[in-house]
């Protein structure tokens, strides 16, 4: 009968925290990079010009149609072979900003559509310009109405992460398997890591709805949902 | 297409059939068991609501390559019994697409207003009448649209399974790749397949969505 034995796994919990923290810091990247990318999209897709509306769509249907695996594959063996050698962390974090900038565009191009068209107008009337319209009447209102999902997204990002750990780089699931192969305790490494990864996923559940009652609390009235 | 790379089609071919078929069958099968894990979600009874709820948040918030792993090796060695890369992958893909099943199941009986169970239950429909006559005709239509996008991501993460030598599509290319020295074209076509694969899919949920859609 197997034993199931959590402590065949302590001579490797050494690496375990510096693992922890650079899947947090390739995931904290990723999120950052994909939501400039996300902005810069949904501006795309919701703009004047037919070139750029269709630029942006077509890169949210490419990129969230093809498997990120095969995206960091591209990204780390295809490159190089056409001259441009990235290495494993920068491959992970490219590969992972591109996905998650496709899904991020979504979620903003969602939130600037719910913003009425009367209020850019009735903004512009009161002589805002350009960017005081943005600062002041568009993205104080687009964020209540994105932050649910993009708590979601930045989840997805933390667990794609993972995915890192196929071209080598030292993270959570790179330990996993070097544990498990050092051991062949799988199932503690498996369950080790698991615990890990819900606790991050939880950590981030919890941030997003004490910011959203943050950010509700703040809002006008009228505004709450 | 250079020569060498296009005297495999068959084998890129091959890999979209099985890409296909294992993301098919891990949608089944975690249709069934999301279906009865979203059950589970709205039982009366307190200790199965949360275990549902844990079972969900736990296989959506480990990540598929970490469920690959523990299924191929851990359920391997917990269980001395000797896992094929195809049932590990087909048990984690379901794990996956399971619980995304159950929040779908979960929407589609929540969007059925509460009115028409008590309007059921006064009409004196017992629990499975008032699922097989009321519930389920009207959930199942705003289920189909959701459904489509957990096919899509179960067929994209069905890639993982290259990682423990399954030899679907993701697999084929590397395959291809090592064999011919060729990366990027390799993993391009790979890519395109990917994308004219779960391009189609999503084109006929667009289409399930229309035809599907209706007032309340």
């Amino acid at each position: 009968m197997y034993e199931f034995n959590l402590a065949g796994l302590l001579p490797y919990t050494g690496p375990l925290p510096g693992a922890v923290l650079s899947t947090l810091w390739l995931s904290a990247l990723a999120i950052l990079l994909s939501i400039l990318v996300g902005m810069l999209g949904a501006l795309c897709r919701v703009s004047a010009s037919l070139i750029l509306r269709f630029a942006g769509a077509a890169y949210v249907e490419v990129l969230r149609n093809i498997p990120l695996l095969v995206v960091i594959y591209l990204i780390f063996f295809g490159l190089a072979q056409v001259g441009l050698r990235v290495d494993g962390f920068n491959s992970a974090l490219i590969a992972l900003t591109l996905n998650a900038g496709a899904y991020m565009t979504e979620i903003f191009r969602g939130g600037l559509l719910a913003i009425p068209r009367g209020q850019y107008e009735a903004a512009r009337s009161q002589g805002m310009t350009g960017l005081q319209l943005y600062r002041y009447v568009v993205f104080p209102q687009v964020f209540r109405i994105i932050y649910a999902p993009l708590g979601n997204l930045i989840i997805g990002i933390v667990i794609s992460s993972s995915l890192a750990s196929v071209i080598g780089v030292e993270e959570v699931t790179t330990w996993m398997r070097r544990a498990g192969d050092e051991t062949f305790r799988y199932m503690e490494a498996f369950f080790a890591v698991g615990v890990i990864y819900v606790l991050l996923a939880q950590a981030i559940n919890i941030g997003r709805i004490v910011t959203g009652n943050w950010l509700l609390s703040k809002a006008p009235v009228g505004a709450r949902r | 297409m250079s020569p060498q790379v296009a005297a495999y089609w068959f084998v890129f071919l091959k890999g979209v059939a099985i890409t296909l078929w294992i993301s098919w069958l891990a949608l089944l099968l975690g249709g069934a068991l999301g279906f009865v894990v979203g059950m589970m979600r709205i039982s009366k009874w307190t200790a199965l609501r949360w275990l549902a709820v844990v079972y969900t948040e736990v296989f959506r918030s480990v990540p598929p390559l970490v469920l690959f792993f523990g299924c191929f090796y851990g359920l391997s060695f917990a269980l001395q019994l000797d896992l094929s890369p195809f049932a590990a992958a087909t048990i984690a893909l379901t794990l996956t697409a399971s619980a995304l099943m159950s929040e779908v199941v979960r929407a589609g009986i929540e969007s059925v207003s509460h009115g028409q169970w008590q309007a059921a239950y006064s009409s004196g429909m017992r629990y499975d009448q008032l699922f097989r006559y009321v519930v389920w005709p009207q959930a199942i239509r705003v289920m189909l649209p959701p459904s489509v996008g957990v096919y899509i991501s179960t067929l994209k993460d069905s890639s993982l399974a290259s990682i423990i030598g399954y030899v679907e599509l993701t697999k084929s290319g590397l395959l291809v790749r090592e064999t011919t020295g060729i990366s990027f074209e390799v993993l391009l076509i790979i890519a395109i397949l990917y994308f004219i694969i779960n391009y189609s899919i999503s084109l006929v949920g667009t289409a399930l969505e229309r035809r599907f859609r209706y007032v309340h």
